[in-house]
């Protein structure tokens, strides 16, 4: 089956309110498409990551989910600001999250590495004042 | 053969739709006026019977007639048991069982006592994070909504499962013939009845008979009542005060800890407090899905074990429980206090081991061929975009979302949906007046001037 768009969430920055909401959203879908169960959390996961990395570190962005016969891909693309090293970015532990969220309990650091961890490959699209466009994907 | 002991007795169902909406599982829909249950959603949690204002929701369970049948009845009961009696003692609560007619009267509480404290240890042994697999309506709800948590549940039987293995070999090593021995459990809630004919992670339970726990309530009443009067009868000089002890309740170290299982916290209570320290109790079966969308995504840091309770407070919130679940805790920390530590006890002689797994399941996909799937997501797209989106259940479905659901898979149509079927009838109203309007040729004159 060729790739085919199944969701499609636009994500502005600071709205922690509906965090979770996309990722919510595609595990349900992926229930109803018959997507066995591991792959589904791990690509759940991924999401959340991805979606709570718009929320807090860009200026707003969209989330796409894309399913077909061989894999479940998700692209996150925001209006930057970008990550200015990505190679440190990489590094687990390493946050560029202010104090305010981090007392929330987010940017503990492992959000790319979790990404990582938890897909079967990444794409990461990005720079200095740059959008950050992130696709993960895991295969079926 | 019957797989739920939730049940609709029709002819007090009303159509309400009030279950139907606060059903967890959206296992039910209101057709031709009745709620019925779909028997592969539901998961015996009970919420539709707290819900019903009409009483129309109810389950099965067995009872004392039962007894009947067996030479050898004996009887489990469970830690929250206890929590229905502010002035009848454990003891006391177990003498009248025997007078009952069973011929011993045995404590869950005791098996859940040495389940937590082998659970601690196995927690200590194994990486990862575990959920507690003791309240089937927890395992029944991660293996249907969420299967991806299946691995996470603890690979343990329910206390009430352990303590009925060990009383059925028990019983074997005194000579009494397999056909005699009747095990009964007195069930706080319809989940765990249940489990005795549909077991989960073992193929056939020890358990035989399952008494809701307002008919044991209602009995030791009875009971009670005649040895007072009896007493009295008999002045008290021939008979000095109580019927004699029957035999069996002399036992006097009772495992108060473990009574706390039936609530909420009392599992984690006897555990040591290094793992006390990494734990959580959450109950109530909407919080219970809340945490466990948190756990799903990852989102819950810290925690090794989870010690979960679909009903609020834990078992003391039971459907079939007697006394409010306020006064049941309060009655329960009266008791659980008096343990100050575990009893001492053999903890080998238990098998706590769950012989097979808890399999998650698949139900809810709209197709097993991925494309066909695909094909039915569209027109679910299409049938959401069509529905007004007010969640009225109107339709009999909890939502909008399921009335589109159910009409991809040729369950319901879009006229189910009233406000569907308005805009239908205004279209169809508009274009009779205007047919109304056409006149036939004959008539058509065209204005001639004059």
């Amino acid at each position: 089956m060729q790739e085919k768009l199944i969701l499609q969430n636009k994500i502005e920055r600071g709205d922690f309110a509906r965090g979770g909401e996309t990722s919510s959203k595609l595990k349900e879908l992926l229930r109803k498409l018959g997507v066995p169960s591991d792959k589904s959390r791990r690509i759940t996961i991924v999401t959340y990551e991805l979606e709570m990395n718009i929320i807090i570190h860009s200026h707003g962005g969209e989330i796409q989910a894309y399913i077909s016969s061989e894999k479940i891909k998700v692209v996150a693309a925001d209006s930057g600001p970008g990550i200015e090293d990505l190679e440190k970015a990489l590094q687990p532990g390493f946050s560029t999250a202010d104090d305010e969220v981090r007392d929330m309990g987010f940017g503990a650091g492992m959000g790319l590495n979790n990404i990582q961890h938890y897909s079967d490959d990444v794409e990461i699209e990005t720079g200095p004042g740059q959008p950050t466009r992130i696709t993960a994907t895991v295969y079926l | 053969m019957k797989k739920h002991s939730v049940l609709l007795k029709e002819e007090l169902c009303e159509g309400c739709t009030n279950c139907v909406k606060n059903c967890p599982t959206k296992a039910i829909r209101v057709h031709h006026g009745k709620a019925i249950i779909k028997g592969e959603l539901c998961i015996d949690c009970a919420e539709c019977i707290r819900t019903c204002a009409y009483h129309a929701k109810y389950s099965m369970t067995d009872s004392f007639a039962d007894l009947e049948d067996y030479a050898y009845p004996l009887v489990l009961i469970p830690p929250s048991f206890y929590s229905q009696f502010r002035k009848v003692s454990p003891l006391e609560v177990k003498n009248s069982l025997f007078k009952l007619g069973f011929k011993e009267v045995l404590d869950v509480s005791l098996a859940a006592e040495a389940l937590s404290i082998k659970t601690a240890e196995f927690l200590e042994e194994h990486h990862g994070v575990f959920i507690s697999s003791s309240c089937p309506v927890v395992v029944r709800l991660i293996r249907l909504l969420y299967p991806e948590l299946t691995e996470h549940l603890l690979p343990f039987k329910p206390p009430v499962d352990v303590m009925a293995e060990k009383a059925w070999q028990d019983v074997m090593t005194r000579g009494i013939s397999p056909e005699d021995i009747g095990i009964f459990f007195i069930t706080p809630c319809p989940a765990k009845y249940t489990n005795i004919f549909s077991p989960l992670g073992f193929e056939k339970s020890y358990i035989d008979k399952g008494i809701s726990v307002d008919q044991a309530y209602q009995a030791i009443l009875e009971v009670r009542k005649e040895d007072n009067s009896a007493e009295k009868a008999g002045s008290g000089k021939d008979n000095p005060g109580k019927a004699s002890p029957v035999e069996g309740t002399q036992e006097t170290v009772l495992p108060y800890l473990g009574m706390g299982w039936g609530q909420s916290g009392g599992e984690l209570r006897i555990m040591p407090e290094s793992m006390q320290e990494r734990s959580l109790s959450v109950s109530g079966i909407h919080r219970v899905k809340a945490l466990l969308d948190e756990i799903s995504r990852n989102n819950i840091k810290g925690i090794k074990y989870f010690e979960l309770a679909a009903c609020n407070y834990g078992c003391v919130g039971g459907v079939f429980n007697v006394v409010n679940p306020y006064q049941a805790r309060f009655n329960l920390r009266r008791l659980q206090v008096k343990g100050s530590r575990p009893v001492e006890q053999d903890y080998g002689q238990y098998n706590y081991d769950l012989p097979g797994k808890f399999e998650p399941l698949r139900i809810g996909q709209l197709d097993t061929d991925l494309e066909k799937a695909m094909a039915k997501f569209m027109q679910l797209e299409k049938e959401i975009e069509l529905l007004p989106g007010l969640d009225c259940a109107a339709c009999g479905a909890p939502d909008c979302k399921t009335l589109a659901e159910d009409i991809v898979n040729g369950l319901a149509s879009r006229s189910d949906c009233i406000f569907l079927l308005r805009k239908q009838v205004g279209e169809l109203a508009d274009r009779m007046s205007a047919l109304a309007h056409e006149l036939p040729p004959v008539m058509k004159k065209e204005k001639k001037d004059r």
